[in-house]
C-alpha cells in the first residue's frame, strides 16, 4: 500500500505542471556574430549582442534615434565639441557603476583596435580628444565637423574596464578574452561557460538594468541563441517548435508556409536595406552614361520585385531607402522600357561604347537573390544586344577586387545595410569620390559638384541644411545614373506565436530582449 | 609491428608539410583580402593598408609561407583573424562532433556494408545479390542534400521521431566535457537521458552521410568474397565439410576483407569532406560549416587550421588502417616481419 502511495505520488509529480515552473527559454535562430568583441566587428549579427548584452549612449529604437544611456547630449555651434550626460546610476554586470572615464576607456579602445566600428570615428576622432568631465560627462572635441557624429554613436557599446584589465595581453585591450567573454551592463548577460562562436550564446536576465523592468512583468528569463546555417532546416525547426525565431530574411516563398501554420508567424517590417546592381563607372562601357541608363532600363523592376520575390520588397527610386530623409521629392523611379533600353545603347554604340564584349557581373552565389537578378537580367538585356556573363563569387572575394577602378567587376550585386540611419551612410558612401577603393563606393562615380554638396552635409549639423544637401546631390546622381537601384529591403522574420512584443529596427534587424515576452 | 608503425608515421609527416605549404598558397592566392572585411565598410584604402600591415598581410607570400610552417611547427596555429581566439581552441569544439559524426557513420558503413557485400556474393546473381546491387547504386547515386531533407521531412516533420538538427536538446544543454564527443561524455557522466537524445540526435546525419560509404564497401566486399570463392583453399573447405556458414564468416570473408579495410581509409576521407553538406542541413557544429564560414569570411588562418587538422586525423586513420590491414592479414604481417 505504501508503496503504490509512492508510485501515485511519483506519477502525480510527472503529471501535473509545478507552481512556478520554470519558463521555457527563448530559442533566438538568428545568425551569431564571429565575437562578442562589439569593438572588433560591426555586421548585422552583431546587432543582437550589442542590442543585448550591451548599452550605448544612443540607441535606435525603431527608425528613432533615443537617447540611452547618455541622458542628453549638446553640441557646439561649430559643430566641434559633443558633449554627453550619462544617466546616474547605470550598473555594469559586475554591479560597479558605470562613468565617464569608462565611455573615455570605450572610445579609446575602439580608435586603438581600428576595427570596422572604428571606421565611422577615426576620420574626425582621436583617441586624447575624448575625455571625461566630470563623473557623468564625457566631451568629444572632432577635428572636423561631422554631422551623423550623433547618428553613429549607438554603434559603440560602453565597456566595464575593471572586468577585462586582467585579461590584457600584449597590449591587445583584452581583445583576446572579449572575443567570448561580457563586458556589458545590457539587459541580458552572457554566459560564458556555453558559449561557441556562431554555434551557441546563452544569455540570462539582468535584473538591475538601468532600464528596469517595469515595461515588461513577464520578461524572458533566460535566452538561447542557437543560429541555423541552413534555410530550410531553419524553416522547419521554426515550424516544429525548436525554434522561436529564424533570421530576418526568411525567402519570399516560404512566408506563406510560415503564416499558414498555426504555432508561427511572420513579422515584415520595411526595413532600410537597398538592394542594387552596381556599375564601374570607370570602366568602359560604363563611362558611358547611354550606357548606364541603357543597363537602368533594361530590368525588370516589377516581375523581379513582384513575381520573383512575391511583392514582399518596395521599390526603391535612388540610392538612400525610401523611408529615409534627405530624398528630393518626387523622384519617380527608373521603368524597365527595353525600347528605351535599346535606344541608349545604340546611342552608345555609335559613339563607341564597347558593347560587343561580356559584360561580367559578379554575384555571391550563397545568396540566392544574387543570382536571380543576374539570371534575370542577363534575358533582358541580351534582348538588346548584350551579353551579360555572371560570375560566381563570395562578399570577401568582391569587396577585394573593388580596393582598385581596374580591378573591380563590371558589375556587381549587393545590398546596402544600415550601419546607421543617416544618408552619410549611403548616398553619402557610395558616391562621395573621397571613399573610392572601399566596396560601397565601388561604382567608382566621379562627380565633384556632388563631392561638394556631400561633404557640405556631412560638415553641417543643422538638420535642415543637410536634407537640403543630400537631396540635390541625390538628384544629380539620380540623372546620371551610376547604379541600379531595384527595392528596399522588407525584413522578413519567422516567429514562434509565444513570442511577444518583438520589436524591429532598420539597424540590424531588431530583435531587443527586454521588450519581449512569452506567452505560454 | 612497433617499428612498422613508426615508419607509417614518418613517412606521414613530409606529407603533411607539403600539405601546409600547398594549401597556405592556394589559400593565400584567392583574391580575397580579410583586412577589408576586417576594415568595416566605410574604411578608407589606408585605413585597410594600416590594418593588412598589422597582420603582416603586407609582406610577400614566400616570407608569410615561412612564418607559417614555422609557427605550425610550434605548434601554434595563431587566431581566427574575425574572432580573435586561438584557432585551436574554436577548432577543439568541432572536431570533436565531426568526428563523433563521421565515426558513427563509418560504423554504419562497415557493419551493414559488410554482411550485404557477404550475403550478395554468396547469392551471386540471386535476388539478394540483385537488390544489394540496387541499393549500391542508389546509395552512390543519391544526392546527400536531397536524402537528407528528404528524412527530415519524413521522419522529424511528419512521423516525429527524431529530432530535426543539431546534437542535443536545447532544454538539456550540453553534457559535461570530457572528449567533446556528445555519446560517449554523457555515458562518461553516467547521464542516460543525455546519451539517448544525443544517439538521436546522430541517427539522420549519419545515416545520410554513411550511405555512399555504405555502398562503396558492401561493393567492395561483394567483389572481394567472389574472389576468394574461387580460390583453391575454399574447394578444399568445402570438400572437407565445414558448413557453408562457417566457410563464409571464418575463412572466406577474413581473405576478402583486406580490400574492405583499405577502402575504410579511403572512405575516411571522403566522408569528412561529405561532412560538409550534411553538418549544413543538419545544423550541426562540426568542422564542415566552421570551414565554410571561414571561407566566406576570408578568414584565412581557420582555413589553413582546418585543412591540417583534417590532415592528420586524415593520416592517424591511415596508419591505423594499415595497422588492422597486418593484425587481419597474416601475409601482411609475414612481409613486414
Amino acid at each position: 500500500m505504501r508503496l503504490f502511495a509512492t508510485l501515485l505520488a511519483a506519477l502525480m509529480l510527472f503529471a501535473t505542471p509545478q507552481a512556478g515552473a520554470q519558463q521555457r527559454p527563448l530559442v533566438w535562430g538568428d545568425t551569431l556574430p564571429a565575437t562578442l568583441d562589439m569593438h572588433a566587428v560591426f555586421d548585422v549579427p552583431s546587432q543582437f549582442v550589442l542590442l543585448n548584452a550591451y548599452d550605448g549612449l544612443y540607441r535606435y529604437q525603431g527608425n528613432d534615434l533615443v537617447p540611452w544611456a547618455a541622458e542628453s547630449h549638446t553640441v557646439s555651434a561649430d559643430g566641434l565639441t559633443w558633449e554627453f550626460k550619462l544617466r546616474p546610476g547605470i550598473r555594469f554586470h559586475d554591479g560597479s557603476t558605470m562613468t565617464a572615464a569608462d565611455v573615455v576607456y570605450s572610445f579609446q579602445r575602439l580608435l586603438a583596435l581600428k576595427r570596422a566600428p572604428a571606421a565611422a570615428f577615426t576620420p574626425v576622432l582621436t583617441p586624447e580628444n575624448v575625455t571625461a568631465v566630470d563623473e557623468r560627462t564625457v566631451r568629444f572635441v572632432l577635428s572636423q565637423s561631422y554631422g551623423p557624429f550623433l547618428a553613429a554613436m549607438p554603434i559603440v557599446a560602453i565597456l566595464n574596464p575593471r572586468v577585462i584589465a586582467p585579461h590584457v595581453k600584449n597590449n591587445d585591450w583584452g581583445a583576446e578574452w572579449m572575443a567570448a567573454n561580457d563586458a556589458g551592463s545590457g539587459a541580458y548577460v552572457v554566459n560564458p561557460a556555453n558559449y561557441q562562436a556562431r554555434v551557441s550564446l546563452d544569455m540570462a536576465r539582468f535584473p538591475d538594468h538601468f532600464m528596469g523592468w517595469a515595461h515588461n512583468p513577464r520578461a524572458i528569463d533566460q535566452v538561447r541563441s542557437r543560429p541555423v546555417m541552413e534555410t530550410s532546416t531553419r524553416v522547419l525547426s521554426l515550424m516544429r517548435g525548436e525554434l522561436d525565431s529564424t533570421d530576418s530574411y526568411l525567402p519570399t516563398d516560404q512566408v506563406e508556409r510560415v503564416d499558414r501554420n498555426p504555432r508561427t508567424r511572420v513579422a515584415q517590417d520595411q526595413s532600410m536595406r537597398v538592394f542594387l546592381l552596381r556599375m564601374n563607372n570607370r570602366k568602359a562601357p560604363f563611362d558611358n552614361l547611354d550606357v548606364r541608363l541603357c543597363f537602368a532600363h533594361a530590368f525588370n523592376y516589377e516581375g523581379f520585385n513582384n513575381i520573383i520575390l512575391k511583392g514582399l520588397v518596395v521599390r526603391n527610386a535612388g540610392p538612400n531607402p525610401n523611408n529615409l530623409w534627405g530624398n528630393p521629392a518626387g523622384m519617380e523611379p527608373y521603368k524597365f522600357d527595353l525600347a528605351l533600353a535599346r535606344q541608349h545603347c545604340d546611342r552608345a554604340r555609335a559613339a563607341g561604347a564597347p558593347l560587343g564584349r561580356d559584360i561580367e557581373i559578379h554575384v555571391q552565389t550563397e545568396l540566392e537573390q544574387t543570382v536571380q537578378a543576374a539570371q534575370m537580367f542577363q534575358a533582358d538585356l541580351r534582348r538588346v544586344g548584350v551579353n551579360l556573363k555572371i560570375v560566381p563569387n563570395t562578399f570577401a572575394g568582391i569587396v577585394t577586387a573593388t580596393a582598385a577602378a581596374n580591378t573591380t567587376p563590371d558589375m556587381w550585386v549587393h545590398w546596402v545595410s544600415a550601419y546607421f540611419i543617416d544618408p552619410e551612410n549611403w548616398v553619402g558612401q557610395m558616391y562621395d569620390s573621397r571613399f573610392h577603393g572601399t566596396w560601397k563606393a565601388s561604382s567608382w562615380y566621379s562627380n565633384a559638384e556632388v563631392d561638394s554638396l556631400l561633404t557640405r552635409a556631412r560638415t553641417s549639423v543643422v538638420q535642415a541644411e543637410r536634407q537640403e544637401l543630400y537631396a540635390a546631390a541625390t538628384t544629380i546622381i539620380f540623372r546620371e545614373s551610376p547604379d541600379i537601384w531595384v527595392y528596399n529591403t522588407v525584413n522578413l522574420r519567422g516567429l514562434s506565436r509565444r513570442v511577444q512584443g518583438y520589436s524591429f529596427s532598420p539597424v540590424g534587424s531588431g530583435g531587443e530582449l527586454r521588450l519581449m515576452s512569452l506567452s505560454e | 609491428m612497433a617499428r612498422y608503425v613508426l615508419r607509417r608515421i614518418l613517412l606521414a609527416l613530409p606529407a603533411l608539410l607539403g600539405l601546409v605549404l600547398l594549401t597556405f598558397v592556394l589559400v593565400r592566392v584567392v583574391p580575397a583580402d580579410p583586412a577589408a572585411m576586417l576594415a568595416g565598410d566605410a574604411a578608407t584604402p589606408a585605413q585597410i593598408a594600416e590594418i593588412r600591415a598589422r597582420y603582416g598581410l603586407d609582406q610577400p607570400l614566400w616570407q608569410q609561407a615561412v612564418t607559417h610552417v614555422r609557427q605550425v611547427l610550434t605548434g601554434d596555429l595563431g587566431s581566427s583573424i574575425f574572432s580573435g581566439r586561438p584557432v585551436v581552441e574554436e577548432i577543439g569544439f568541432r572536431l570533436p562532433a565531426t568526428l563523433e559524426l563521421t565515426f558513427v557513420a563509418l560504423l554504419l558503413s562497415v557493419v551493414l556494408g559488410v554482411p550485404l557485400g557477404l550475403l550478395a556474393a554468396l547469392d551471386h546473381n540471386g535476388p539478394v545479390d540483385q537488390i544489394v546491387r540496387l541499393l549500391s547504386v542508389g546509395g552512390l547515386a543519391i544526392a546527400g542534400f536531397w536524402l537528407a531533407i528528404m528524412l527530415q521531412l519524413v521522419f522529424s516533420m511528419e512521423l516525429d521521431l527524431l529530432p530535426l538538427r543539431g546534437r542535443m536538446d536545447v532544454a538539456l544543454g550540453n553534457p559535461p566535457r570530457f572528449s567533446g564527443l556528445f555519446l560517449l561524455d554523457s555515458l562518461l557522466a553516467g547521464r542516460f537521458d543525455m546519451a539517448g537524445n544525443a544517439l538521436k540526435h546522430l541517427v539522420l546525419p549519419a545515416v545520410t552521410l554513411c550511405l555512399p560509404g555504405l555502398a562503396s564497401i558492401a561493393r567492395f566486399t561483394r567483389s572481394g568474397v567472389l574472389e576468394t570463392l574461387q580460390k583453391d583453399f575454399v574447394l578444399y573447405a568445402r570438400a572437407a565439410g565445414y558448413s557453408p556458414f562457417r566457410l563464409a564468416t571464418i575463412y572466406v570473408l577474413r581473405n576478402a576483407v583486406t580490400v574492405t579495410v583499405t577502402q575504410v581509409g579511403l572512405l575516411f576521407g571522403a566522408l569528412i569532406s561529405g561532412a560538409v553538406a550534411v553538418e549544413a542541413i543538419f545544423d550541426w557544429p562540426g568542422l564542415g560549416t566552421y570551414a565554410v564560414q571561414a571561407i566566406l569570411a576570408a578568414d584565412y588562418k581557420a582555413l589553413l587550421a582546418v585543412t591540417l587538422v583534417v590532415g592528420v586525423v586524415y593520416a592517424v586513420v591511415n596508419v591505423l588502417v594499415d595497422v588492422v590491414q597486418a593484425l587481419v592479414d597474416p601475409r601482411v604481417a609475414e612481409q613486414l616481419k
